[in-house]
């Protein structure tokens, strides 16, 4: 089997569109949920939302942007940002050993709520043309091959909160087998419009405002958590292999060890712990280590009541009495749930966590729960702390569980922060590590 | 106005193109109009013309074979009346 390294990363977020944005804010615990302002949010029960400052006029010329739902956009940009970051050239890939792989649980959503308000709410008879092409889940990864001219494979996985996971690691299944040398992989979502919000509204899921603070609603394993906050944006990461990115002289952020997918068939809806823990234990296993090896974890950590008492005792039951031991972030209290995107961007925060040797906080978590009772990194970051392998979480409605486990590049810059306990890491491009 | 300058308003508009580029005999697709873009542009001129067009997608290689299909249209369906009765579009062209 062949070992597969990430070698770039790309991300449109709530909290930055670039990987050094994200993960400064991310270190530093500034939440992007806010209380939106759109016309239509005066009909929601409570219109919170993370949503990224994306300006898509800056990105694409307006015929182009036409044919591009904002969940498109977000994966294009991010693809362009992931593909740069890499350092590779048109002649670098080879279209036939490069594949495509996105994660998105709504596609084009926005697309398809307007298609429906012009019908139904302003009785027209007509729609715009491109609302099929807009609205089809595959469009994020359709354009990303046709702009990289890839004619690998080109898949979208859509297994709702999972789908990125799922994505990530299909793609590194076919890398290690050595069916593919590259894949650009990783999710998008942008599901902050009237008709997707009111349909997560009717679940009860979404969290209620905190009177105090709208910014801090969004409470991953406290006492008073009252749900999730929905967020948009993309993740994408360049999968490369290992011994073609050591032979062009990449940078390496990380190496990508093992998934594992699981299904929770109790519910379409509730979680197990059953279901949850096997997840875990399927990627332990295909990542050939033990629990032991797991220095940290990204959780899915919604700040459902439910999800997050499952997890807890999941972890407890994959990892024994260490559970208590070891670091848990629940970053989704901030970046806001970006459904089938989170598993890609909670990846990157986790290859960042290890390079930068930085533990990201669990934040809003004033009192835990009684059925929460692990080390959730709460409301503080840890600085100074580098830890070999970690694990991320996605767990989904539907049952469709997934887990990630990525080591830290062999050449992790410990010393690079050492020197500046407690400070944020400069940007990414400024660093010189390889 | 006429056809051809209201048709060239939507191309300056919508494709963001050089007024000066286009003719008559410009064929669409040197203007970056593919089958697709056809689509879309059919869609501007309904809106333009407050035209009803067949569902089925016309054969129109040129800026002047648009003038001449949007002509006819607008000859076979007169501005809606009170009763709302509309003629039967042209016959078009499957791709």
């Amino acid at each position: 089997m062949r070992r597969v390294a990430v070698t770039g990363i790309g991300v449109v977020s709530p909290l930055g569109n670039d990987a050094a944005a994200l993960f400064a804010n991310a270190s530093a615990g500034r939440s992007a949920v806010r209380r939106m302002d759109a016309p239509w949010c005066r009909r929601l029960t409570c219109p919170l939302g993370a949503s990224a400052d994306f300006r898509a006029g800056e990105h694409f010329e307006p015929a182009k942007l036409r044919m591009l739902d904002r969940v498109s956009q977000f994966a294009l940009v991010a693809a362009r940002q992931a593909i740069g970051d890499a350092r590779i050239g048109s002649g670098d890939l080879d279209p036939q050993r490069t594949g495509v792989f996105i994660g998105t649980s709504m596609g084009g959503s926005v697309s398809t709520d307007e298609g429906y308000r012009t019908l139904y709410e302003e009785q027209s008879d007509r729609i715009k043309p491109f609302t099929i092409l807009t609205g089809m889940m595959h469009a994020p990864a359709a354009w990303i091959s046709i702009e990289y001219a890839v004619t690998g494979p080109n898949l979208t996985y859509s297994t709702a909160c999972s789908s990125s996971t799922v994505a990530i690691g299909e793609a590194w299944l076919r890398l290690r087998s050595g069916d593919l040398d590259v894949a650009i992989a990783g999710g998008a979502e942008a599901p902050l419009s009237f008709g997707a919000m009111k349909a997560w509204e009717a679940l009860h899921t979404l969290a209620s405002e905190d009177p105090a603070d709208a910014s801090a609603s969004c409470k991953p394993f406290a006492a008073n958590r009252s749900g999730m906050v929905l967020g948009e944006g993309a993740a994408i990461v360049l999968l490369e292999d290992w011994e073609r990115a050591r032979a062009r002289g990449a940078t390496i952020y990380g190496e990508l060890t093992g998934y594992g997918v699981s299904a929770d068939i109790g519910h379409i809806t509730r979680p197990s712990v059953d279901g949850q823990a096997a997840a875990m234990r399927a990627a332990l296993h295909s990542a050939g280590c033990a629990p032991e090896a797991i220095g940290a974890i990204n959780a899915h950590g919604t700040g459902t009541p439910i999800n997050d008492a499952v997890e807890t005792a999941a972890i407890k039951r994959v990892f024994g009495a260490r559970a208590h031991r070891i670091p848990i972030s629940a970053t989704k209290a901030i970046h806001g749930h970006l459904l089938g995107a989170s598993g890609a961007l909670e990846l990157v925060l986790c290859l960042l966590s290890m390079r930068h040797g930085v533990l990201l906080p669990t934040m809003h978590l004033q009192q835990p729960a009684a059925d929460c009772d692990l080390d959730y990194v709460a409301n503080r970051a840890r600085h100074d702390v580098f830890v070999d392998s970690m694990m991320s979480s996605s767990f989904a409605f539907g049952g469709t569980h997934a887990v990630l486990v990525a080591r830290a590049a062999p050449t992790a810059p410990a010393a690079a922060f050492a020197a500046a306990p407690g400070a944020l890491p400069p940007p990414i491009e400024e660093q010189q590590f390889e | 106005m006429t056809t051809l300058e209201r048709l060239m308003a939507i191309l300056v508009t919508h494709y963001k193109l050089d007024p000066t580029r286009i003719a008559r005999d410009t064929p669409l697709e040197h203007l970056g109009i593919d089958s697709l873009g056809m689509v879309e542009l059919l869609f501007f001129i309904e809106d333009e013309f407050n035209l009803q067009l067949p569902s089925d997608a016309p054969l129109l290689p040129t800026v002047a074979d648009a003038v001449r299909y949007i002509d006819a249209l607008q000859a076979q369906q007169p501005a809606p009346s009170p009763a709302g009765t509309a003629a039967a579009p042209p016959p078009s062209r499957s791709t």
